[in-house]
Protein backbone atom coordinates (compact mmCIF):
# COMPACT_ATOMS: atom_id res chain seq x y z
CA UNK A 1 0.00 0.00 0.00
CA UNK A 2 1.58 2.94 -0.88
CA UNK A 3 1.97 6.52 1.63
CA UNK A 4 -0.81 8.25 0.14
CA UNK A 5 -3.52 5.37 0.60
CA UNK A 6 -2.47 4.88 3.94
CA UNK A 7 -2.63 8.22 5.02
CA UNK A 8 -6.61 8.85 3.34
CA UNK A 9 -7.73 5.81 5.14
CA UNK A 10 -5.61 7.24 8.70
CA UNK A 11 -7.91 10.53 7.71
CA UNK A 12 -10.90 8.88 7.32
CA UNK A 13 -10.69 6.70 10.34
CA UNK A 14 -10.37 10.09 12.13
CA UNK A 15 -12.93 12.00 10.75
CA UNK A 16 -14.91 8.84 11.63
CA UNK A 17 -14.40 8.78 15.46
CA UNK A 18 -14.34 12.25 15.71
CA UNK A 19 -18.17 12.25 14.44
CA UNK A 20 -18.64 9.12 16.57
CA UNK A 21 -17.80 10.89 19.56
CA UNK A 22 -19.37 14.33 19.09
CA UNK A 23 -22.78 12.61 18.08
CA UNK A 24 -22.89 11.04 21.66
CA UNK A 25 -22.33 15.07 22.76
CA UNK A 26 -24.92 16.18 20.64
CA UNK A 27 -27.49 13.98 21.79
CA UNK A 28 -26.60 14.91 25.32
CA UNK A 29 -26.57 18.33 24.60
CA UNK A 30 -30.34 17.70 22.61
CA UNK A 31 -31.76 15.84 25.45
CA UNK A 32 -30.23 18.57 27.84
CA UNK A 33 -31.79 21.56 25.24
CA UNK A 34 -35.18 19.63 25.17
CA UNK A 35 -35.73 19.24 28.54
CA UNK A 36 -34.89 22.64 29.49
CA UNK A 37 -36.98 24.80 26.75
CA UNK A 38 -39.92 22.94 28.12
CA UNK A 39 -39.13 23.70 31.54
CA UNK A 40 -39.09 27.37 30.48
CA UNK A 41 -42.41 26.97 29.36
CA UNK A 42 -43.35 25.55 32.11
CA UNK A 43 -42.36 28.32 34.94
CA UNK A 44 -44.04 30.63 32.30
CA UNK A 45 -46.83 29.42 33.45
CA UNK A 46 -46.65 28.20 36.65
CA UNK A 47 -44.27 30.44 38.89
CA UNK A 48 -40.96 29.06 40.38
CA UNK A 49 -42.13 29.85 44.28
CA UNK A 50 -45.41 27.60 43.52
CA UNK A 51 -43.35 24.94 41.91
CA UNK A 52 -40.86 24.76 44.91
CA UNK A 53 -42.59 25.52 48.29
CA UNK A 54 -46.55 24.17 47.62
CA UNK A 55 -47.06 20.79 49.48
CA UNK A 56 -49.81 19.12 46.29
CA UNK A 57 -48.93 17.17 43.10
CA UNK A 58 -52.73 17.90 41.87
CA UNK A 59 -51.87 18.36 38.03
CA UNK A 60 -54.43 20.74 36.48
CA UNK A 61 -54.72 23.03 39.91
CA UNK A 62 -51.54 22.48 42.06
CA UNK A 63 -48.24 21.44 40.58
CA UNK A 64 -45.29 21.34 43.81
CA UNK A 65 -42.50 19.51 43.37
CA UNK A 66 -42.20 18.90 47.17
CA UNK A 67 -44.30 15.94 48.15
CA UNK A 68 -42.09 14.37 44.95
CA UNK A 69 -38.90 15.05 45.89
CA UNK A 70 -39.73 14.17 49.88
CA UNK A 71 -40.42 10.89 48.19
CA UNK A 72 -37.55 10.62 45.81
CA UNK A 73 -35.28 11.59 48.32
CA UNK A 74 -36.81 8.79 50.80
CA UNK A 75 -36.57 5.97 48.90
CA UNK A 76 -33.11 6.77 47.65
CA UNK A 77 -31.69 7.38 51.15
CA UNK A 78 -33.31 4.53 52.35
CA UNK A 79 -32.01 2.19 49.81
CA UNK A 80 -28.49 3.76 50.47
CA UNK A 81 -28.70 3.01 54.12
CA UNK A 82 -29.52 -1.24 53.36
CA UNK A 83 -27.11 -1.60 50.28
CA UNK A 84 -24.20 0.64 51.51
CA UNK A 85 -23.20 -1.18 54.36
CA UNK A 86 -24.30 -4.97 52.82
CA UNK A 87 -22.88 -3.88 49.28
CA UNK A 88 -19.06 -2.49 51.25
CA UNK A 89 -19.13 -5.26 53.24
CA UNK A 90 -19.49 -7.72 51.02
CA UNK A 91 -16.97 -6.45 48.60
CA UNK A 92 -14.59 -6.48 51.29
CA UNK A 93 -15.33 -10.35 51.75
CA UNK A 94 -14.69 -10.80 48.10
CA UNK A 95 -11.31 -9.18 48.04
CA UNK A 96 -9.80 -9.50 51.75
CA UNK A 97 -11.18 -12.82 52.86
CA UNK A 98 -12.71 -14.79 50.50
CA UNK A 99 -10.59 -17.70 49.21
CA UNK A 100 -9.90 -17.59 45.31
CA UNK A 101 -12.50 -20.19 44.35
CA UNK A 102 -15.41 -18.65 46.23
CA UNK A 103 -14.59 -15.36 45.09
CA UNK A 104 -14.52 -16.58 41.23
CA UNK A 105 -18.04 -17.51 41.79
CA UNK A 106 -19.73 -15.01 43.95
CA UNK A 107 -18.33 -12.26 41.78
CA UNK A 108 -20.24 -13.08 38.59
CA UNK A 109 -23.40 -13.79 40.45
CA UNK A 110 -23.16 -10.57 42.45
CA UNK A 111 -22.76 -8.84 38.64
CA UNK A 112 -25.87 -10.85 37.36
CA UNK A 113 -27.78 -9.23 39.63
CA UNK A 114 -27.82 -6.41 37.24
CA UNK A 115 -28.58 -8.30 33.84
CA UNK A 116 -32.49 -8.75 35.93
CA UNK A 117 -34.75 -6.77 34.34
CA UNK A 118 -36.23 -3.77 36.96
CA UNK A 119 -39.51 -5.15 35.81
CA UNK A 120 -38.71 -8.45 37.33
CA UNK A 121 -37.61 -6.99 40.25
CA UNK A 122 -40.60 -4.64 40.40
CA UNK A 123 -42.26 -7.55 40.10
CA UNK A 124 -41.23 -9.06 43.44
CA UNK A 125 -41.71 -6.06 44.95
CA UNK A 126 -45.48 -6.26 44.54
CA UNK A 127 -45.84 -10.08 45.01
CA UNK A 128 -43.25 -10.82 47.45
CA UNK A 129 -41.50 -7.75 49.31
CA UNK A 130 -44.98 -6.54 49.27
CA UNK A 131 -47.22 -8.82 51.57
CA UNK A 132 -44.04 -9.38 53.50
CA UNK A 133 -43.83 -5.83 54.74
CA UNK A 134 -47.31 -6.52 55.30
CA UNK A 135 -47.42 -9.36 57.52
CA UNK A 136 -44.23 -8.20 59.44
CA UNK A 137 -45.77 -4.73 60.48
CA UNK A 138 -49.16 -5.81 60.48
CA UNK A 139 -50.43 -3.29 58.06
CA UNK A 140 -52.97 -3.28 55.08
CA UNK A 141 -50.27 -3.67 52.25
CA UNK A 142 -46.84 -3.33 51.62
CA UNK A 143 -46.60 -0.95 48.73
CA UNK A 144 -44.96 1.97 50.81
CA UNK A 145 -41.20 3.83 50.12
CA UNK A 146 -40.01 0.57 52.37
CA UNK A 147 -40.40 -1.41 49.85
CA UNK A 148 -39.31 1.07 47.03
CA UNK A 149 -35.97 1.11 49.40
CA UNK A 150 -35.52 -2.70 49.34
CA UNK A 151 -36.42 -2.95 45.58
CA UNK A 152 -34.09 -0.10 45.03
CA UNK A 153 -31.70 -1.83 47.21
CA UNK A 154 -31.38 -5.17 44.93
CA UNK A 155 -30.65 -3.02 42.22
CA UNK A 156 -27.77 -0.85 43.18
CA UNK A 157 -26.04 -3.55 44.87
CA UNK A 158 -24.45 -4.71 42.09
CA UNK A 159 -22.92 -1.20 41.05
CA UNK A 160 -21.86 -1.02 44.42
CA UNK A 161 -19.99 -4.35 45.06
CA UNK A 162 -18.46 -4.05 41.81
CA UNK A 163 -16.62 -0.63 42.11
CA UNK A 164 -15.98 -1.27 46.17
CA UNK A 165 -14.54 -4.40 45.63
CA UNK A 166 -11.67 -2.70 42.78
CA UNK A 167 -11.05 0.19 45.32
CA UNK A 168 -10.48 -1.65 47.99
CA UNK A 169 -8.52 -4.28 45.68
CA UNK A 170 -6.36 -1.04 44.55
CA UNK A 171 -5.10 -0.37 47.88
CA UNK A 172 -1.28 -1.12 47.80
CA UNK A 173 -0.31 -4.06 49.54
CA UNK A 174 2.58 -2.44 51.37
CA UNK A 175 -0.28 -0.63 53.65
CA UNK A 176 -1.45 -4.13 54.82
CA UNK A 177 1.63 -5.69 55.29
CA UNK A 178 2.77 -2.65 56.91
CA UNK A 179 -0.19 -2.64 59.31
CA UNK A 180 0.08 -6.17 59.96
CA UNK A 181 4.23 -5.86 60.86
CA UNK A 182 2.60 -3.78 63.84
CA UNK A 183 0.75 -6.07 65.17
CA UNK A 184 -2.48 -5.14 64.35
CA UNK A 185 -4.72 -8.51 63.54
CA UNK A 186 -6.85 -9.32 59.80
CA UNK A 187 -9.79 -6.84 61.47
CA UNK A 188 -7.86 -4.16 62.42
CA UNK A 189 -6.26 -4.39 59.41
CA UNK A 190 -9.06 -4.54 57.47
CA UNK A 191 -11.73 -1.43 59.26
CA UNK A 192 -8.62 0.77 60.49
CA UNK A 193 -6.01 0.74 57.18
CA UNK A 194 -7.58 -0.68 54.08
CA UNK A 195 -10.92 0.56 54.12
CA UNK A 196 -10.27 4.12 55.42
CA UNK A 197 -7.46 3.93 52.49
CA UNK A 198 -9.71 3.02 49.84
CA UNK A 199 -12.62 5.89 50.88
CA UNK A 200 -12.55 7.73 47.84
CA UNK A 201 -13.42 4.85 45.48
CA UNK A 202 -16.20 3.94 48.38
CA UNK A 203 -17.32 7.54 47.69
CA UNK A 204 -17.49 6.66 44.21
CA UNK A 205 -19.25 3.54 44.55
CA UNK A 206 -22.30 4.92 46.83
CA UNK A 207 -22.60 8.21 44.35
CA UNK A 208 -23.13 5.70 41.15
CA UNK A 209 -24.93 3.13 43.32
CA UNK A 210 -27.11 6.48 44.29
CA UNK A 211 -27.47 8.15 40.88
CA UNK A 212 -28.61 4.25 40.25
CA UNK A 213 -31.80 4.63 42.83
CA UNK A 214 -32.76 7.70 41.84
CA UNK A 215 -32.73 6.76 38.35
CA UNK A 216 -34.82 3.88 38.57
CA UNK A 217 -37.96 4.04 37.18
CA UNK A 218 -40.21 0.82 36.95
CA UNK A 219 -39.46 -0.88 40.05
CA UNK A 220 -40.35 2.20 41.96
CA UNK A 221 -43.11 2.44 39.95
CA UNK A 222 -44.46 -0.58 41.23
CA UNK A 223 -43.86 -0.97 44.57
CA UNK A 224 -44.45 1.91 46.14
CA UNK A 225 -47.79 2.44 45.60
CA UNK A 226 -47.82 5.70 44.04
CA UNK A 227 -50.44 8.52 46.89
CA UNK A 228 -48.99 11.77 46.18
CA UNK A 229 -49.60 12.93 49.73
CA UNK A 230 -46.19 14.03 51.56
CA UNK A 231 -45.23 10.52 52.72
CA UNK A 232 -44.44 10.38 56.82
CA UNK A 233 -42.68 7.97 56.84
CA UNK A 234 -41.26 4.83 55.51
CA UNK A 235 -44.22 2.67 55.68
CA UNK A 236 -46.42 5.23 53.89
CA UNK A 237 -46.67 4.76 50.72
CA UNK A 238 -44.57 7.21 48.14
CA UNK A 239 -44.65 8.55 44.62
CA UNK A 240 -40.87 9.35 43.11
CA UNK A 241 -40.21 11.95 40.04
CA UNK A 242 -39.59 8.85 37.77
CA UNK A 243 -42.84 7.09 38.76
CA UNK A 244 -44.76 10.47 37.91
CA UNK A 245 -43.30 11.10 34.70
CA UNK A 246 -43.93 7.54 33.21
CA UNK A 247 -47.50 7.47 34.88
CA UNK A 248 -48.25 10.28 33.57
CA UNK A 249 -46.77 11.09 30.31
CA UNK A 250 -48.77 8.58 28.50
CA UNK A 251 -51.81 10.25 29.10
CA UNK A 252 -51.33 13.85 29.36
CA UNK A 253 -52.79 16.04 27.19
CA UNK A 254 -49.91 17.57 24.23
CA UNK A 255 -48.18 20.44 25.24
CA UNK A 256 -50.09 21.53 27.94
CA UNK A 257 -49.16 22.94 31.44
CA UNK A 258 -49.06 19.68 32.31
CA UNK A 259 -47.23 18.53 29.61
CA UNK A 260 -44.31 20.96 30.35
CA UNK A 261 -44.63 19.92 34.21
CA UNK A 262 -43.49 16.44 33.68
CA UNK A 263 -40.72 18.35 31.32
CA UNK A 264 -39.95 20.55 34.42
CA UNK A 265 -39.50 17.51 37.16
CA UNK A 266 -37.23 15.86 34.64
CA UNK A 267 -34.92 18.45 34.39
CA UNK A 268 -34.72 18.79 38.35
CA UNK A 269 -33.46 14.92 37.94
CA UNK A 270 -31.68 15.41 35.25
CA UNK A 271 -29.99 17.85 37.10
CA UNK A 272 -30.25 15.88 40.88
CA UNK A 273 -28.47 13.20 39.00
CA UNK A 274 -25.89 14.87 37.30
CA UNK A 275 -24.62 16.58 40.45
CA UNK A 276 -24.61 12.61 42.26
CA UNK A 277 -23.07 11.49 39.25
CA UNK A 278 -20.40 13.91 38.92
CA UNK A 279 -19.61 13.59 42.63
CA UNK A 280 -19.12 9.70 41.45
CA UNK A 281 -16.65 10.43 38.97
CA UNK A 282 -14.59 12.86 40.85
CA UNK A 283 -13.86 10.28 43.44
CA UNK A 284 -13.06 7.71 41.19
CA UNK A 285 -11.06 10.29 39.13
CA UNK A 286 -8.54 11.26 42.78
CA UNK A 287 -8.53 7.31 43.25
CA UNK A 288 -7.13 6.75 39.90
CA UNK A 289 -4.66 9.93 40.45
CA UNK A 290 -3.75 8.02 43.61
CA UNK A 291 -2.87 4.96 42.57
CA UNK A 292 -1.22 5.58 39.50
CA UNK B 1 -21.94 -8.45 -0.26
CA UNK B 2 -23.80 -7.22 -3.47
CA UNK B 3 -26.49 -9.77 -1.98
CA UNK B 4 -26.92 -8.03 1.42
CA UNK B 5 -27.54 -4.93 -0.73
CA UNK B 6 -30.21 -5.99 -2.77
CA UNK B 7 -31.77 -8.19 0.40
CA UNK B 8 -31.79 -4.37 2.03
CA UNK B 9 -33.85 -2.39 -1.02
CA UNK B 10 -36.11 -5.28 -1.28
CA UNK B 11 -36.89 -5.00 2.65
CA UNK B 12 -37.22 -1.20 2.22
CA UNK B 13 -39.25 -1.65 -0.91
CA UNK B 14 -41.55 -3.94 1.34
CA UNK B 15 -42.15 -1.69 4.05
CA UNK B 16 -43.68 0.86 1.49
CA UNK B 17 -45.81 -1.53 0.56
CA UNK B 18 -48.38 -1.15 -1.55
CA UNK B 19 -51.18 -2.46 1.08
CA UNK B 20 -53.26 0.68 2.82
CA UNK B 21 -51.86 0.84 6.15
CA UNK B 22 -54.03 2.43 9.31
CA UNK B 23 -52.37 3.37 12.34
CA UNK B 24 -54.60 3.07 15.67
CA UNK B 25 -52.75 4.35 18.89
CA UNK B 26 -53.75 5.59 22.08
CA UNK B 27 -55.60 4.51 25.51
CA UNK B 28 -54.76 1.53 26.83
CA UNK B 29 -58.46 0.52 28.21
CA UNK B 30 -59.27 0.54 24.61
CA UNK B 31 -56.19 -1.39 22.95
CA UNK B 32 -57.03 -5.23 23.32
CA UNK B 33 -59.88 -4.19 21.76
CA UNK B 34 -58.72 -2.65 18.79
CA UNK B 35 -56.01 -4.90 18.65
CA UNK B 36 -59.02 -7.80 17.83
CA UNK B 37 -60.75 -5.80 15.75
CA UNK B 38 -57.66 -5.47 13.76
CA UNK B 39 -57.29 -8.91 13.63
CA UNK B 40 -60.57 -9.84 12.23
CA UNK B 41 -60.35 -7.38 9.93
CA UNK B 42 -57.69 -7.97 8.05
CA UNK B 43 -59.40 -11.76 7.68
CA UNK B 44 -62.25 -10.03 6.00
CA UNK B 45 -60.46 -7.83 4.12
CA UNK B 46 -56.69 -8.49 3.64
CA UNK B 47 -55.44 -5.43 1.61
CA UNK B 48 -55.32 -3.50 4.79
CA UNK B 49 -52.69 -3.57 7.25
CA UNK B 50 -53.52 -2.61 10.22
CA UNK B 51 -51.25 -1.19 13.14
CA UNK B 52 -52.53 -0.99 17.05
CA UNK B 53 -50.35 0.47 19.97
CA UNK B 54 -51.43 1.68 23.57
CA UNK B 55 -50.05 4.00 25.09
CA UNK B 56 -52.69 6.29 26.40
CA UNK B 57 -55.01 8.61 25.26
CA UNK B 58 -52.96 11.79 26.05
CA UNK B 59 -50.69 10.14 23.42
CA UNK B 60 -52.82 8.86 21.06
CA UNK B 61 -54.41 12.27 20.47
CA UNK B 62 -50.71 13.58 20.34
CA UNK B 63 -49.57 11.09 17.74
CA UNK B 64 -52.97 12.65 15.28
CA UNK B 65 -51.54 15.73 15.70
CA UNK B 66 -48.12 14.75 14.47
CA UNK B 67 -49.55 12.30 11.85
CA UNK B 68 -47.88 9.06 13.54
CA UNK B 69 -51.43 7.91 13.91
CA UNK B 70 -54.42 7.52 11.81
CA UNK B 71 -57.09 6.95 14.06
CA UNK B 72 -56.43 8.06 18.32
CA UNK B 73 -58.39 6.00 20.49
CA UNK B 74 -59.28 7.97 23.33
CA UNK B 75 -61.25 6.78 26.91
CA UNK B 76 -61.82 10.69 27.38
CA UNK B 77 -63.57 13.20 25.54
CA UNK B 78 -61.04 15.64 23.91
CA UNK B 79 -60.18 18.36 26.01
CA UNK B 80 -60.18 22.05 24.71
CA UNK B 81 -56.50 22.51 25.16
CA UNK B 82 -55.97 19.88 22.48
CA UNK B 83 -58.91 21.14 20.49
CA UNK B 84 -57.53 24.61 20.11
CA UNK B 85 -54.08 22.77 19.22
CA UNK B 86 -55.65 21.11 16.50
CA UNK B 87 -57.67 24.07 15.57
CA UNK B 88 -54.72 26.73 15.21
CA UNK B 89 -52.99 24.21 12.57
CA UNK B 90 -56.23 23.82 10.53
CA UNK B 91 -56.80 20.03 11.12
CA UNK B 92 -60.42 19.22 10.99
CA UNK B 93 -61.10 16.37 13.47
CA UNK B 94 -64.27 14.05 14.03
CA UNK B 95 -65.13 11.51 16.30
CA UNK B 96 -66.58 8.11 17.10
CA UNK B 97 -68.22 6.08 19.87
CA UNK B 98 -67.14 2.78 19.01
CA UNK B 99 -68.07 0.82 22.49
CA UNK B 100 -68.82 2.03 25.77
CA UNK B 101 -67.61 0.60 28.67
CA UNK B 102 -68.99 0.01 32.27
CA UNK B 103 -66.77 1.04 35.33
CA UNK B 104 -66.36 -1.34 38.19
CA UNK B 105 -65.75 -1.13 41.27
CA UNK B 106 -63.51 -3.69 42.98
CA UNK B 107 -63.10 -5.23 46.68
CA UNK B 108 -61.46 -8.25 48.02
CA UNK B 109 -63.97 -11.18 48.37
CA UNK B 110 -63.29 -10.99 52.11
CA UNK B 111 -65.13 -8.02 52.34
CA UNK B 112 -68.79 -7.95 53.72
CA UNK B 113 -70.32 -6.41 51.43
CA UNK B 114 -72.28 -6.62 48.06
CA UNK B 115 -73.30 -3.47 46.62
CA UNK B 116 -72.65 0.18 47.61
CA UNK B 117 -74.19 3.66 47.10
CA UNK B 118 -72.76 6.40 44.28
CA UNK B 119 -72.61 8.58 47.39
CA UNK B 120 -70.76 6.42 49.36
CA UNK B 121 -68.64 5.74 46.40
CA UNK B 122 -67.68 9.44 46.29
CA UNK B 123 -66.80 9.61 50.26
CA UNK B 124 -64.65 6.85 50.00
CA UNK B 125 -62.53 8.36 46.90
CA UNK B 126 -62.24 12.11 48.55
CA UNK B 127 -61.13 10.70 51.29
CA UNK B 128 -64.16 11.67 53.69
CA UNK B 129 -64.35 7.99 55.01
CA UNK B 130 -61.57 6.50 55.47
CA UNK B 131 -62.43 2.93 57.74
CA UNK B 132 -64.92 0.38 56.49
CA UNK B 133 -66.37 0.43 59.59
CA UNK B 134 -68.62 3.17 58.40
CA UNK B 135 -69.73 0.70 55.62
CA UNK B 136 -69.45 -2.90 56.41
CA UNK B 137 -68.75 -2.35 60.29
CA UNK B 138 -65.16 -4.02 59.61
CA UNK B 139 -62.86 -1.62 61.55
CA UNK B 140 -60.03 -1.57 59.03
CA UNK B 141 -58.66 1.17 56.89
CA UNK B 142 -59.59 1.77 53.43
CA UNK B 143 -56.86 1.66 50.91
CA UNK B 144 -57.82 3.09 47.23
CA UNK B 145 -56.00 1.85 44.19
CA UNK B 146 -56.79 3.95 41.44
CA UNK B 147 -55.48 5.04 37.99
CA UNK B 148 -53.08 8.48 37.50
CA UNK B 149 -54.26 11.72 37.46
CA UNK B 150 -54.98 12.14 33.62
CA UNK B 151 -56.04 8.44 32.52
CA UNK B 152 -59.51 8.50 30.48
CA UNK B 153 -61.13 6.38 33.79
CA UNK B 154 -59.83 8.80 36.39
CA UNK B 155 -61.08 11.65 34.82
CA UNK B 156 -64.23 10.25 33.86
CA UNK B 157 -64.68 9.44 37.90
CA UNK B 158 -63.57 12.34 39.01
CA UNK B 159 -66.23 14.34 36.97
CA UNK B 160 -69.24 12.47 37.12
CA UNK B 161 -69.12 12.03 41.27
CA UNK B 162 -67.69 15.57 40.79
CA UNK B 163 -65.58 15.48 43.71
CA UNK B 164 -61.49 16.19 44.26
CA UNK B 165 -59.37 12.70 44.87
CA UNK B 166 -57.71 11.85 48.00
CA UNK B 167 -54.35 12.61 48.27
CA UNK B 168 -53.92 9.09 49.96
CA UNK B 169 -55.14 7.29 47.24
CA UNK B 170 -52.72 4.66 45.65
CA UNK B 171 -52.03 5.32 41.68
CA UNK B 172 -51.46 2.51 39.90
CA UNK B 173 -50.16 1.93 36.54
CA UNK B 174 -52.63 0.32 35.07
CA UNK B 175 -56.02 -1.75 35.58
CA UNK B 176 -54.58 -5.31 35.90
CA UNK B 177 -51.97 -3.58 38.73
CA UNK B 178 -55.01 -2.12 40.44
CA UNK B 179 -56.71 -6.09 40.69
CA UNK B 180 -53.64 -7.38 41.77
CA UNK B 181 -53.13 -5.09 44.36
CA UNK B 182 -56.55 -5.82 45.41
CA UNK B 183 -56.46 -9.32 45.69
CA UNK B 184 -53.12 -8.78 47.90
CA UNK B 185 -54.71 -5.69 50.34
CA UNK B 186 -58.19 -7.09 52.11
CA UNK B 187 -59.01 -3.38 52.89
CA UNK B 188 -58.75 -2.68 48.80
CA UNK B 189 -61.03 -0.82 47.37
CA UNK B 190 -60.49 0.50 43.49
CA UNK B 191 -62.14 0.48 40.25
CA UNK B 192 -60.97 -0.61 36.73
CA UNK B 193 -62.41 -0.72 33.27
CA UNK B 194 -65.40 -3.72 33.60
CA UNK B 195 -63.54 -5.62 30.75
CA UNK B 196 -60.84 -6.85 33.03
CA UNK B 197 -62.79 -8.12 35.84
CA UNK B 198 -64.13 -10.84 33.35
CA UNK B 199 -63.54 -14.25 32.59
CA UNK B 200 -61.79 -15.80 35.69
CA UNK B 201 -59.94 -12.75 36.44
CA UNK B 202 -62.32 -12.07 39.31
CA UNK B 203 -60.69 -14.58 41.21
CA UNK B 204 -60.47 -13.16 44.94
CA UNK B 205 -62.17 -10.15 44.19
CA UNK B 206 -65.53 -9.42 44.66
CA UNK B 207 -67.67 -6.65 41.99
CA UNK B 208 -69.47 -4.35 43.83
CA UNK B 209 -73.38 -3.44 42.24
CA UNK B 210 -74.28 0.06 42.61
CA UNK B 211 -77.19 1.96 43.11
CA UNK B 212 -78.04 5.98 42.81
CA UNK B 213 -80.20 7.09 45.14
CA UNK B 214 -83.19 4.59 45.77
CA UNK B 215 -82.82 2.94 42.33
CA UNK B 216 -82.03 -0.88 42.47
CA UNK B 217 -78.34 -2.04 42.63
CA UNK B 218 -77.02 -3.15 39.27
CA UNK B 219 -74.11 -4.92 38.37
CA UNK B 220 -71.37 -3.88 35.74
CA UNK B 221 -71.18 -7.04 33.84
CA UNK B 222 -75.10 -7.08 33.28
CA UNK B 223 -75.05 -6.23 29.47
CA UNK B 224 -78.83 -5.61 29.80
CA UNK B 225 -78.61 -2.80 32.31
CA UNK B 226 -76.10 -1.47 30.64
CA UNK B 227 -77.99 -1.38 27.09
CA UNK B 228 -80.63 0.51 29.20
CA UNK B 229 -78.73 2.85 30.65
CA UNK B 230 -79.13 1.73 34.44
CA UNK B 231 -75.83 1.40 35.37
CA UNK B 232 -74.47 4.91 36.89
CA UNK B 233 -70.64 4.30 35.03
CA UNK B 234 -70.37 3.61 31.76
CA UNK B 235 -68.86 5.79 29.77
CA UNK B 236 -68.46 6.19 25.61
CA UNK B 237 -64.68 4.95 24.22
CA UNK B 238 -64.19 7.92 21.57
CA UNK B 239 -61.63 7.20 18.13
CA UNK B 240 -60.92 10.51 16.91
CA UNK B 241 -59.58 10.99 13.62
CA UNK B 242 -58.78 13.45 10.96
CA UNK B 243 -61.77 14.50 8.26
CA UNK B 244 -59.41 14.02 5.04
CA UNK B 245 -58.35 10.58 6.67
CA UNK B 246 -61.87 9.49 6.14
CA UNK B 247 -61.90 8.02 3.53
CA UNK B 248 -59.26 5.79 3.81
CA UNK B 249 -60.43 4.28 7.05
CA UNK B 250 -64.43 4.50 6.53
CA UNK B 251 -64.23 0.53 6.07
CA UNK B 252 -62.65 -0.20 9.01
CA UNK B 253 -65.18 2.09 10.88
CA UNK B 254 -68.07 0.47 9.11
CA UNK B 255 -66.45 -2.87 10.22
CA UNK B 256 -66.42 -1.98 13.76
CA UNK B 257 -70.04 -0.45 13.38
CA UNK B 258 -71.23 -4.17 12.02
CA UNK B 259 -72.78 -7.32 13.55
CA UNK B 260 -69.16 -8.94 13.58
CA UNK B 261 -67.86 -5.91 15.28
CA UNK B 262 -70.61 -5.66 18.02
CA UNK B 263 -69.62 -9.62 18.77
CA UNK B 264 -66.09 -8.81 19.03
CA UNK B 265 -67.07 -5.61 21.67
CA UNK B 266 -69.16 -8.00 23.36
CA UNK B 267 -66.54 -10.77 23.67
CA UNK B 268 -64.23 -8.06 25.18
CA UNK B 269 -66.14 -7.29 27.96
CA UNK B 270 -67.68 -4.07 26.46
CA UNK B 271 -70.49 -2.82 25.16
CA UNK B 272 -71.41 -1.61 21.69
CA UNK B 273 -73.13 1.23 20.91
CA UNK B 274 -76.96 1.29 19.83
CA UNK B 275 -77.52 3.56 16.90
Amino acid sequence: MDTKKRELIDRIFKILFKSAGLLTISLLAGIFFMLFSNSILFFLKVAPIDFFTGSQWDPETNYSILPLLVSTSLVAIGSMIIAVPLGILTAAFLSEIAPAKVQMVLKPIIEMLAAIPSVAIGFLGIVLVGPGLAYVFGIQNGLNALNGSIVLAVMALPTIVTISEDAINAVPKAHREASLALGANKWETLFKVTIPAAMPGLIAAIMLGLGRALGETMTVLMATGNAAAIPKGFLDSVRTITATIAIEMGEVPYQTTHYFALFAIAALLFLISLMVNLIGEYFANNLRKFHA
Amino acid sequence: MRLLISIFFFVLYSCSNTNRTIKIKGSDTEVNLAVMMAEQFQHVNGDFLISVSGGGSGLGIASLFNGNANIANSSRRIKKGEISLFSKNNIELDSFIFAEDAIAFVVSDKMQIESISTANIAKILSGEIQNWALITGQNMPITIYGRQSNSGTFDYVKNILKIHFSQQAKQMNGNAQILEAIKADDSGFGYVSAGYVLKGNANGLKILRVFNGNAKAVSPLHAESIASGEYFFQRPLFQYYRKVDYKSIKQFLDFEKSKIGAKIIQESGYYPVNN
